[in-house]
């Protein structure tokens, strides 16, 4: 029973950071149709801020609303001065431009923060276990459940119930019309890009306790929201819930019984679904 | 009379340019450094250079001649590292090869070794694959495999806290990690150890989260682990297994030593922490002594088994250029078969028969450190020091 438990906490904890980080390169994608490769640096990015902001003396939950702020500005320069211009090209141009900016990212993160893994230090209560259904867990990883499940709330709540969200999700589907009907586009894309960041860094401030940082801690994690969004197909946010809910289950289930066969197991999966439904599960471009 | 002088002069500089091998008494003798500087490694890829850098900086010349290092990310991939060090041979014109981090690196390195006819001593892969390997290829400054599983298996019959508990084994999954885990569990069970894994768990290298690993070995019941990661990781599945609690009931023993930077970072949370390793600054000799306040007086950083085992295998190197009296690659590769060198963990012996290091070891436990020069926290503390003849293996 305390195995099932820890297993269940432990895959809802590594899909939700999945789904985070997921939902921001969605979010880009589906609003701007900018494949981000530098996303998983602005994940990075979101946890050296928060350390930086803890080392100052904010406490760790002033550091998750500030981070993601600082981070949705760094997002604002990166979609004014990189993305822009490169709006009416081809998408190769942003893959190739973005992709240079995650190792530029990467380049500072060492330059000011070092090479070497950093830990976070938490509160002492977060630095506790409680017992849960027969076993002892960390009392952190309760706390990142909530921060997911409260953001995703408010990402929901956002997109279903204020004018923005609405606009923000007509414009991923119809962008002409929305257009013409007098909305500024470049303000969209400009949001877009913010919340797609802001979303990266949240992600980041809550993987930095659980995992450590370091200056490449954001190439796995991308390689894994690919992984989440081409499953859950492209640009749809149900999707990538779906999506990195089964893959936090299903790569947590395989470490635990077929360890060294675990990441194979992930990616075979992705082929499976990829080979049945190729435009994944809830298909491509619909941003709901 | 003068133009007689000038005809001879000219002849006999000219001659001395046409000789083969010739190097003009300014030419520096150029050495290739390979080491990991970006990657999760590049901490102690870097500490690796710095050891490396004070060998040459304290030898100061060799054969007459200014030492220049030649440094080049390997990156960690072993593709990577044979190309550069093809650039560093072929094009730069460096007379060996040193340094090197991680098994799989080192073994593709080595079986270029024909192509580059060059001496190449690592001075951190631990794989047992290299005892013997080629007449040009050597290992210094670090333990192998088998040689720490030893110092861990009879580290552990030492000491009552380790002694009677059941280990789980979990091994970074590449060549390094599989001949640590398979040498220490053939070993474990010879000496009655038990071991929970025989077929032990292999986690990727890229691993973040270790949380199922740590509720696996929480359901196996085991109460000792045995970890042979990359040592940046150690301190990263310690603190997890903290987060957890588990450490609260079983024991670490490592394959490697903890990079001292992470240890930092990792606080109490990486206390605890067992494991048979060259050295650490808890050694207290005068040469060990001497030689870390040099380390942190130049570098300010806290002196590590990375930066330590360099320096040593480069000592080794330079003097075997000197004895050599050559940069011809079996001269040199002759001098370092069977030299020693007097340096921080005591006399390291390149054996003249398999080119593999023996040395005396200790067994550590890291825990809250002692006022320390170097504002430490943690500290790898000594238990115990192991005869280089009790880990041996015997030279064949």
């Amino acid at each position: 029973m305390s195995t099932a438990v820890d297993i269940i906490l432990n895959s809802l904890v590594l899909g939700g950071v999945f789904l985070i980080v997921a939902i921001g390169l969605n979010i880009i994608y589906g609003l701007s149709r900018v494949m981000n490769l530098a996303h998983g640096s602005i994940y990075a990015l979101g946890a050296y801020a928060s350390a930086t902001l803890m080392y100052l003396g904010a406490n760790f939950f002033l550091a998750l609303i500030v981070a993601p702020l600082l981070v949705a500005l760094v997002g604002l320069a990166i979609e004014r001065t990189v993305i822009a211009p490169m709006r009416k090209r081809s998408i190769v141009y942003t893959l190739i431009l973005t992709y240079g900016l995650m190792f530029l990212i990467d380049g500072l993160i060492k330059y000011f923060w070092g090479n070497e893994p950093k830990f976070i230090k938490l509160p002492l209560f977060l630095q506790d276990t409680v017992p849960v259904l027969g076993t002892h867990y960390p009392v952190y990883r309760l706390a990142t459940l909530f921060v997911i499940a409260a953001t995703m709330t408010g990402l929901w709540l956002f997109l279903e119930k204020t004018k923005t969200g609405v606009t923000l999700r007509a414009a991923s589907t119809i962008p002409e019309m929305v257009s013409c009907l007098g909305i500024n586009m470049k303000l969209v894309h400009m949001g877009a890009f913010m919340l797609g960041c802001a979303m990266a860094a949240i992600a980041g401030v809550i993987a930095g306790p659980l995992y450590t940082i370091d200056p490449i801690m954001g190439h796995e994690m991308l390689i894994r929201s690919f992984v989440v969004i081409v499953i859950g197909g492209l640009g749809s946010l149900r999707g990538a819930v779906i999506a990195a809910l089964i893959i936090g289950a299903v790569q947590t289930l395989a470490e635990f019984f077929i360890t060294d066969l675990a990441m194979v197991i992930v990616y075979m999966l992705m082929a499976v679904i990829l080979a049945f439904m190729p435009r994944g599960i809830l298909g491509e471009g619909r941003f709901e | 009379m003068k133009r007689m002088l000038l005809i001879a002069v000219t002849v006999v500089v000219g001659l001395m340019f046409a000789a083969p091998g010739y190097a003009l008494a300014a030419d520096p003798v150029k050495i290739g450094v390979l080491v990991p500087l970006t990657g999760i490694v590049a901490q102690g890829g870097l500490e690796m250079k710095y050891g490396i850098e004070m060998a040459a900086k304290e030898k100061g010349k060799v054969l007459g001649r200014p030492i220049e290092l030649v440094v080049e990310d390997t990156q960690i991939k072993p593709d990577v590292a044979v190309s550069k060090a093809e650039k560093l041979v072929f094009k730069d014109g460096c007379v060996s090869l040193i340094g090197v981090f991680s098994s799989g690196v080192g073994l593709a390195l080595a079986k270029n070794i024909d192509k580059l006819k060059v001496p190449f001593v690592t001075t951190h892969v631990m794989t047992t694959e290299f005892y013997g390997m080629h007449k040009w290829v050597f290992r210094s400054g670090q333990l192998a495999n088998d040689q720490t599983a030893v110092g861990n298996v009879k580290g552990i019959l030492a000491r009552p806290d380790l002694k009677d508990r059941k280990y789980y084994v979990l091994v970074h999954d590449y060549a390094w990690g599989h001949d640590a885990g398979k040498r220490f569990i053939e070993l474990a069970k010879q000496n009655g150890i038990k071991i929970y894994n025989e077929n032990f768990d292999k986690a990727p290298t890229s691993t973040k989260d270790w949380s199922s690993y740590i509720s696996k070995i929480k359901a196996s019941g085991a109460d000792g682990i045995y970890i042979a990661f990359i040592t940046n990781v150690i301190p990263v599945f310690a603190k997890q297994a903290f987060d957890f609690g588990l450490t609260k009931t079983s024991k670490i023993v490592s394959a490697a030593a903890p990079g001292p930077m992470e240890l930092e970072e990792g606080g109490e949370a990486c206390y605890g922490i067992f494991g048979a390793s060259c050295w650490s600054w808890d050694v207290n000799t005068p040469v060990s002594d001497a030689w870390e306040k040099k380390f942190w007086e130049t570098y300010k950083v806290i002196p590590s088994d990375a930066a330590v085992h360099s320096y040593v295998g480069a000592m080794h190197l330079l003097d075997a250029i000197e004895k050599a009296k050559s940069t011809d690659v079996d001269k040199i590769s002759g001098a370092l078969r069977g030299i020693s060198f007097n340096g921080p963990y005591g006399t390291v012996r390149i054996s003249a028969k398999d080119n593999c290091m023996r040395t005396d070891a200790v067994l550590t436990e890291t825990m809250a450190a002692p006022p320390n020069p170097f504002g430490a926290k943690v500290a790898m503390k000594v238990l115990k020091i192991f005869k280089a003849e009790e880990l041996g293996p015997p030279e064949k």
